[in-house]
């Protein structure tokens, strides 16, 4: 376990090394909620009571998702670099190398998106010690079903970079447009409502919402969220697992 | 170590083909084999990086597909490129190695300082890995794998983009590794390294082993392979040829006014007994010139291809 430790702090060390991608994220956090967050809020008017603070918790969860995007690229890169084969040669097994994924994976989404959600709630007024903790953890839950998801896909680029990088862009434009990250299912239509009970980021939005006190009616139940999210967090994971033991190791060396 | 009828097929290229091979504890065993020929894909199975399509590897008796994570804690490999990470130093990179091994944190800089001199990387010590040489690199990729002084040491082409002062160096620190009871694994193309490092080299070719033994051995085997020239004071005699045809062992005799030329088995064998025969008939030598096969020569007779003509 300390090995897998190890790993995962020297790879955070790494994503510390340059916080220029930190500021940048927060930055156009700050700058989507001022301009979008208060122009939609206006729009939504009275329809969605408080559509500023749902907004910004949407916001938060396209931040965790393209966080877990970059865990899943930094994965290729680490294949195409030539990094991958080294740590595949450390003395830890798959999984503990997965999870020191996953740990880089936690820490990069956490960095990001902590800062934003303190700094909302506090605005906002809704601060509150067990709701941003809940909140985190649904949030930390969310990205690593992402993380898993991405780098489940890594396959695919180790086969064509464009590919995968095709394939994440789709996914992307699918997962967030066909979600409750800016609307809620209540006032969605009857076509686009099933859609978009199939996104995870539907299941990870509404929790968050949940644990942060929106009014629930808006809302899935949380028990179904939860065990939702939690479920396709390990299920991604291990397909992750099975996939860098199967599959990685059985193609050609980048 | 020992594979037993190890392949590996990579969509309809068979890379390996029910490759037998063995490796004995404490020896530099060196597989010498053209670009393609397999020699990678072995040592990528061996340190678990890859998995065979069938057959079995075992390193100390360990599974490589069965126990990996036990392969990889007495395993370490150099790789034909060197991996690094960009943002890194050497030492830094070193250092990080050396945890995930469990060296001696007491001991630790100690070792990487004294490698890094040993290669001539401690002026780099402050670059970044990008900014790094392709040889300082390579360099580099060779102290990760001196620092960890692993029960089984693997170098793919350790010296390739490395200059000959470099070469010398690692083939030295390579021959340390082996002294201090590592057993030692070298893929290359280069006959110069595999001769000054082997102590039994594996021809491989299109996948499959073609021969292994120690490189006196494989030179003995090449019948013809030495070739001895003589230079006498006088012409040489017919009645000398003669008598040289009838002590055996030479497979052809080419007289030239004073000089003799003789394809031989074995020179070490064949030369006493040429000038004993001399002497008695009165023929005296002014010198003698032996060359033995090199390793290009052993490749050729084996294989029926030119190891250069393959690169």
């Amino acid at each position: 376990m300390n090995r897998v430790l190890n790993l995962a702090a020297f790879n955070i060390r790494v994503l510390l090394s340059d916080p220029t991608w930190f500021f940048l994220s927060w930055a156009l956090f700050a700058l989507q909620l001022a301009v979008y967050g208060s122009l939609m809020s206006k729009l939504v008017g009275s329809n969605l009571p408080n559509y500023f603070f749902f907004y910004s918790i949407g916001l938060m969860i396209i931040v965790v998702f393209e966080s877990a995007e970059d865990v899943g690229r930094h994965f290729v890169e680490n294949a195409h670099e030539g990094e991958l084969p080294y740590f595949l040669t450390l003395p830890i097994s798959r999984s503990g190398f997965l999870v020191s994924q996953a740990m880089y994976g936690v820490a990069n989404t956490l960095l990001k998106v902590a800062p934003p959600l303190l700094a909302v709630l506090f605005v906002s007024g809704n601060l509150t010690v067990p709701g941003a903790l809940f909140a985190l953890l649904a949030l930390f839950l969310l990205g690593l079903g992402i993380t898993g998801i991405m780098v489940s896909l890594s396959f695919i680029a180790f086969k064509a970079v464009d590919i995968y990088l095709a394939v994440l862009a789709g996914l992307s434009a699918l997962l967030v447009r066909f979600s409750t990250v800016f609307y809620p299912l209540a006032v969605m239509p009857n076509y686009y409502s099933p859609i978009s009970v199939l996104s995870p980021l539907t299941y990870g939005a509404d929790l968050t919402r949940w644990f942060l006190g929106f009014d629930p009616k808006y809302l899935l139940n949380p028990v179904l969220a939860a065990v939702v999210v939690t479920a396709i967090a390990v299920s991604t994971l291990s397909l992750s697992a099975r996939i860098v033991d199967k599959i990685i190791e059985g193609v050609k060396v980048a | 170590m020992e594979t037993i009828s190890l392949s590996k097929r990579y969509g309809k290229t068979d890379a390996l083909r029910g490759l037998n091979f063995t490796v004995d504890e404490g020896e530099i065993m060196v597989i010498l084999g053209p670009n393609g020929s397999g020699k990678t894909t072995l040592l990528m199975i061996l340190c678990t990086i890859l998995k065979p399509t069938s057959g079995t590897a075992k390193v100390m008796g360990i599974d490589v597909v069965e126990e990996g994570t036990k392969v990889r804690e007495v395993m370490g490999i150099a790789f034909q490129e060197a991996r690094g990470f960009w943002r890194h130093k050497p030492s830094s990179i070193l250092r990080f190695h050396a945890s995930m091994f469990d060296i001696d944190p007491a001991k630790r800089q100690e070792l990487i300082e004294g490698t890094m001199k040993d290669l001539e990387l401690w002026e780099s010590r402050d670059k970044k890995f990008m900014h790094l040489s392709g040889g300082q690199a390579k360099r580099l990729e060779t102290a990760k794998v001196l620092v960890q002084r692993p029960k089984l040491a693997i170098f793919d082409e350790p010296t390739s983009q490395v200059d000959l002062r470099g070469k010398r160096k690692i083939w030295d620190k390579i021959r340390e590794l082996r002294d201090h009871g590592s057993t030692v694994i070298v893929a290359t193309n280069e006959v110069r390294e595999a001769e000054y490092l082997a102590d039994r080299v594996t021809i491989l070719h299109q996948g499959q082993l073609v021969v292994r033994d120690s490189i006196p051995k494989l030179k003995d085997a090449i019948a013809g392979g030495d070739v001895v020239e003589v230079g006498f004071e006088d012409p040489v005699a017919d009645k000398l040829v003669e008598e040289l045809k009838t002590l055996g062992g030479a497979l052809s005799l080419s007289p030239d006014g004073n000089e003799l030329r003789a394809k031989v088995s074995r020179a070490e064998d064949w030369v006493p007994k040429m000038t004993s025969a001399s002497y008695n008939l009165g023929a005296k030598i002014s010198s003698i010139k032996i060359t033995e096969p090199s390793l290009d020569d052993v490749f050729l007779h084996f294989t029926g291809k030119a190891l250069v003509d393959q690169l």
